[in-house]
């Protein structure tokens, strides 16, 4: 399209001669005869380039040019003018008033149309920037929006956490507006409380958009009270599927039990875990054991954890390494030894104080990674105790097994056994003790009440192999001979009452000693376990029967 | 077999893994797996990870073990232990003789 040119000249002559010239370079033209008819002309017409002439009646050429300006405000107008004047100060003056070249009549045809093309060029790329300005002004809009709802979506995503402020104490500081670290709580269904802390690679949106997943996960595996192994493996394979192969998520999953007692850790490639004591500082570290999560296929990943027991002098202090690879102005990073011994100034070892200490040592640094970090007290936790029964069965069980000597010849039943109860709605945990309490008596039924034998063979060299290549003869040889087991569930205490008779012809119940092992025995701890591991533990007089109780929760 | 030994590249750590179940059905098994154990070895690691029952017996058969390598050993480990069943090694003061975590 060609170029509108507005020619605006008092003296009809003019206006015809350059209207003639300029159509004749395909220019198309407009004419106005002052000022006012110019900027008339100028709103119907929007025109590319204005000659203006000084001197006009109505309105000057002076005074219309920072008006026609004002009127193309976004885009560059080039105002030329074209004056009979030639004193200095009046040319100084086209140019203060808004103009952007001049001419002076008479003037040279070629110099004007080399001057036209020259602004037409400036013109044109103004017309381009504003474009472009526009279609950024709208991108930033849609933008904002768009991180609005995105940033409604996080946090939606994240209301699920459990806040127990008595416990819990955290900082979270991300460097861009999304936080690529992740911290999660969520209570269990047997009131064990359910940490993970999570820095995914890079930082902002796109290593943000990974916690929504991992959030919903977490909440719905943790309400089920998965172990933390479990949970981890799940979550690795959602991001394996997920991520980019550059991308991954480095992780702690942490479980609190109800009591606030024992910690279980699964840790990979976080920074190092510490647990800190109120009087004594760090007292235990839990490194990493595996890969970040997302990285590993679900064959190869390992699921293993560690334990540590724990008192309510104790916090467990997890960060990302945003918080030591933090840079001071002299790009020095805060670095693990300062972390250490922080934790270890028992008066200002809380978040609070290290996030202060971060802030000094930042100074006018700008912060260049997410930053997050948690303590947790040991200490039980609030759940009320109605919750907790809810998650063990209300129906009362009743199991009884009648063994003969061919069952007990041929059958191992406790494991067996121990997978069926197992099944009870809140007994899984408890699977691994329960089978040890059961074959404790199982066994003592079998060796010492059927088979009659005595542990002493067990005391010689190789007398563990002897005693139980004897207990192989001898039942082999056995003909006859019972075994009762009994096992009751009862709701309203949440209690097992393990029974277990044999035919035989019972032992002297005075005789058991409450410490009967020593350190270096081999044998003569299953009594013991039994003891300290039950509620209670009862005989009858004869010696042929024993009655375990145990209780899955105590609602006291 | 729920019973699988490994020694570690440099021969200094014999490992043992037992899966399932831990109780005197493996006595057998679980001898004969250290009886290759030599003065090279420094560490015995007993792997538990994927143990899900342990009875007294099992001590037993621990504590057998560490008695008779103690000569040649110098560290007991039980490692990757579920929490019941550390509990279990706690109430029998394995901690005394062997290095838990």
């Amino acid at each position: 399209m060609s170029l509108q040119i507005l020619v605006v000249d008092d003296q009809q002559i003019n206006r015809t001669i350059l209207s003639r010239s300029l159509e004749k370079e395909n220019y198309k033209v407009i004419t106005a005869a002052n000022g006012l008819e110019a900027l008339e002309a100028f709103t119907h017409n929007d025109p590319d380039i204005v000659l203006l002439d000084a001197l006009m009646p109505v309105m000057d050429g002076f005074t219309a040019a920072p008006k026609l300006k004002k009127l193309s405000a976004d885009v560059y107008l080039p105002i030329i003018f074209l004056t009979a004047l030639d004193d200095q100060e009046s040319l100084k003056r086209c140019l203060e008033v808004g103009g952007d070249d001049f001419l002076s009549k008479p003037f040279d045809q070629v110099i004007l149309a080399a001057k036209i093309k020259a602004h037409a060029r400036i013109r044109e790329l103004s017309k381009k920037t504003f474009e472009q300005k526009k279609q950024l002004d709208y991108y930033r809009l849609q933008t904002e929006r768009e991180f609005q709802i995105v940033e409604h979506i996080f946090n939606r995503a994240l209301q699920g956490n459990y806040h127990a402020p008595d416990l819990i104490d955290f900082y979270l500081s991300p460097a861009a507006m999304f936080n690529g670290d992740i911290m999660l709580t969520n209570l269990g269904p047997t009131g064990n409380l359910y940490i993970m802390m999570g820095d995914f690679t890079g930082h902002g949106l796109a290593s943000a958009i990974g916690t929504l997943p991992v959030s919903r996960a977490f909440y719905a595996l943790t309400k089920k009270g998965l172990s933390v192994g479990e949970v981890a493996a799940e979550i690795n394979s959602i991001l394996l599927t997920l991520l980019p192969s550059d991308m991954f998520c480095a992780a702690a999953v942490i479980e609190m039990s109800h009591s606030g007692k024992s910690v279980t850790f699964w840790n990979g490639g976080t920074p190092d875990i510490f647990i800190v004591n109120d009087n004594s500082g760090i007292r235990e570290i839990v490194s990493a054991q595996h890969m970040p999560l997302g990285v590993l296929d679900d064959d190869e990943f390992e699921s293993h954890t560690t334990n540590v027991n724990v008192s309510k002098e104790d916090r467990v202090f997890i960060y990302s390494d945003g918080v030591t690879e933090l840079v001071n102005p002299s790009g020095e990073m805060f670095g693990e030894a300062r972390l250490i011994q922080r934790l270890n100034d028992l008066n200002n070892n809380d978040i609070e104080s290290i996030v202060e200490a971060l802030q000094n040592f930042k100074g006018e640094q700008e912060q260049h990674d997410d930053i997050s970090m948690l303590a947790l007290r040991c200490d039980s936790t609030p759940i009320s105790k109605t919750i907790i029964e809810d998650n063990y069965s209300k129906l009362p069980h009743h199991y009884e097994l009648h063994l003969d000597a061919e069952a007990i010849k041929t059958a191992s039943p406790i494991e067996e056994l121990v997978d069926t109860i197992a099944s009870i709605k809140g007994v899984q945990r408890h699977k691994s003790t329960l089978f040890l309490l059961i074959s404790e008596a199982y066994n003592n039924a079998v060796e010492h009440g059927i088979l009659g034998m005595s542990s002493n063979v067990k005391d010689q060299n190789d007398g563990f192999i002897e005693y139980y290549a004897l207990r192989q003869s001898k039942l082999e040889e056995l003909t006859e001979g019972q075994i009762k087991i009994d096992i009751k569930y009862s709701p309203n205490d949440f209690m097992f009452i393990i029974n277990i008779t044999d035919s035989g012809s019972g032992f002297d119940t005075s005789k058991l000693n409450p410490n009967d092992a020593t350190d270096d025995q081999s044998f003569g701890r299953g009594n013991e376990l039994i003891r300290e591991l039950s509620k209670s533990v009862s005989y009858n007089e004869k010696g042929n029967q024993v009655t375990i109780c145990y209780q899955l929760f105590d609602r006291t | 077999m729920s019973l699988v030994t490994s020694t570690s590249t440099d021969g200094k750590t014999f490992i043992m893994q037992i899966k399932g179940k831990f109780d005197f059905n493996l006595v057998q098994d679980f001898r004969l797996a250290y009886a290759n154990v030599t003065n090279d070895t420094e560490t015995v690691v007993v792997d538990l990870r994927e143990t899900e029952y342990m009875d007294s017996s099992a001590l037993g058969m621990l504590l057998n073990m560490q008695k008779l390598l103690s000569d040649k050993v110098d560290n007991f480990k039980i490692s990757n232990c579920r929490p019941q069943i550390k509990k279990i090694l706690q109430i029998s003061r394995f901690d005394k003789k062997f290095d838990i975590d």
